[in-house]
């Protein structure tokens, strides 16, 4: 049987960050609570980063290393973002075009809060899979900003900046995916939710206890599914989707109790830090992704787990609204070694830090990213500073502007 | 499972105020104002998460975690538990 998985995988995480103790202590939050948050760095965006660039800037990195005729089998490319930048027009039709691909290509975006991302990937490898697909290459980018600020209180030091670039094929050098194995669970709930450009609204415990539900269920499909499946045993590692590391230790703790044989406390966190710490080495110094969060996630472990015999990682994503699922694929040393090329270790420790007031200026200014203009010109002059205090930082598309609604962009 | 008796729910309430103080070291289980939320009495997320599922250990309960996001205090928590364990 052919394989099919990820052939290429990159995320971009902005250029500049806030330590979250300095966020909570600019803000007033209460430090007792940062222990369970588990989170020590917040990615933030610079007003001349969209989900465009973002995406771009994520994917370019792994186009960049294709042949001309590697690059002519991309014939899907998907977003998925929960950072529209218009009703109609998709990201996807922006980025294919920075990204220079074969116009025998089907672009489209999708919403499913922090799920969408992975339902365009099974969707996709499906389509790979049937033959379907002409040239046999698809491309799929959760890519998002940010709108947090003060009043998202808890919530604020734990959310991300970036991108989540996925190249599928029949060459899963990264991750091989157990195609067909997989637990779904989806339902209606207003959990949280971006109505209006710049204004998100979260009900904290509803989406977090929908998260946990979602998990359980998921999982129980999962293992009526394939054969002999054991959450305990049949993973190495796991990687889920982290609004929060704290979150993940909650429901790694939750699955546990449910689905291992009875353990004590001291056993679950050895399995913990055994099998999930690698997952959060990233998603802890970068925040939440959005749909992108679990490839943070699989990035990490592909970066800094011990697997030299190759491994199975269990994934888990849930996005808010709801749709969940939890799906497993097969890393090797080979994943490591593909992985390395994007040096993503090393781009995260160059970013620039901020200071507190550095941070709320930026903040602010970003509130203006996706709301509709139909004349805008981008202050890139003042914020490029903080780019170039990155040392050895590559070429990066910027947002410049907008002319009749269109978005116009350039490299810097 | 046979029906509450008033007993019961003093057992329901026991186990309910233990696990907040075990889970919130500062608060003596004896004190814990049942009209407060779980939030008021300086719980987080991850501890609330916490609570619920220790309580529902506990008490042999199997509901989904849903059914805990929209209770207003712990009172209601533990008139909740007690009409769940009826069921």
């Amino acid at each position: 049987m052919t394989r099919f998985g990820i052939e290429a995988l990159n995320v971009y995480c902005g250029l500049t960050y806030i330590p979250v103790e300095v966020l909570f202590e600019g803000r007033g939050l209460d430090m007792s609570r940062m222990a369970n948050l588990m989170m020590d760095r917040r990615s933030i965006g610079l007003p001349f980063e969209d989900p465009v660039t973002n995406a771009v800037n994520a994917a370019w990195p792994i186009v960049d290393k294709l042949s001309d005729a590697e690059r002519s089998r991309i014939d899907l490319v998907v977003t998925s973002t929960e950072s529209g930048v218009d009703y109609s027009k998709s990201v996807a039709s922006y980025v294919h075009e920075q990204l220079g691909l074969s116009r025998h290509c089907r672009v489209v975006e999708v919403k499913q809060a922090c799920y969408a991302a992975t339902a365009a990937i099974q969707l996709a490898l499906g389509y790979l899979a049937s033959g379907l697909g002409a040239r046999g290459k698809a491309l799929v980018i959760a890519t998002d900003v940010a709108m947090v600020d003060a009043r998202a209180e808890y919530a604020e030091p734990a959310t991300g900046h970036g991108a989540a670039a996925i190249l599928l094929s029949d060459e899963p050098r990264v991750m091989q995916i157990d195609l067909g194995a997989s637990g779904i669970y989806s339902y209606e709930i207003m959990d949280t939710a971006r109505p209006m450009p710049g204004f998100d609204i979260a009900d904290v415990d509803r989406s977090l206890f929908a998260y946990l539900d979602c998990l359980s269920n998921c999982f129980t499909e999962y293992a009526s599914r394939v054969d002999a499946a054991d959450f305990q045993r049949t993973f190495d590692y796991l990687a889920f989707h982290t609004p929060f590391a704290g979150l993940v230790k909650a429901a790694h703790r939750k699955m546990m109790r449910e689905f291992a044989a009875a353990q004590g406390p001291d056993a679950i966190e050895e399995d913990f830090t055994r099998r999930a710490g690698p997952s959060l080495v990233y998603p802890r110094i970068v925040g939440n992704l959005c749909s992108g969060s679990v490839y943070l996630a699989l990035c990490s472990v592909i970066d800094t787990a011990s697997y030299a015999g190759g491994a199975r990682v269990g994934l888990y994503v849930y996005g808010s609204g709801c749709s969940a699922e939890f799906f497993s694929g097969l890393i090797g040393p080979q994943s490591r070694a593909v992985l390395a090329g994007m040096r993503i270790g090393e781009r995260l420790a160059g970013r620039c830090e901020l200071t507190f007031d550095e941070y709320n200026q930026i903040v602010k200014e970003n509130q203006r990213i996706l709301v509709p203009e139909e004349r805008w010109d981008t202050d890139i002059a003042t914020y490029r500073e903080f780019a170039d205090r990155v040392p050895g930082r590559p070429q990066l598309l910027a947002w410049r502007g907008q002319r009749n609604f269109h978005r116009e962009y350039g490299w810097i | 499972m046979t029906p509450l008796m008033d007993s019961d729910r003093s057992a329901v309430e026991q186990v309910v105020c233990g696990v907040i103080g075990e889970i919130l070291p500062g608060l003596a289980p004896a004190t814990i104002p049942a009209g407060k939320h779980l939030k008021e009495l300086g719980a987080d997320s991850v501890d609330r998460v916490e609570i619920v599922l220790t309580i529902m250990d506990r008490l042999g309960l199997d509901l989904p975690m849903s059914d805990f996001s929209t209770i207003p205090s712990v009172g209601d928590l533990i008139d909740f538990l007690c009409e769940a364990a009826k069921t």
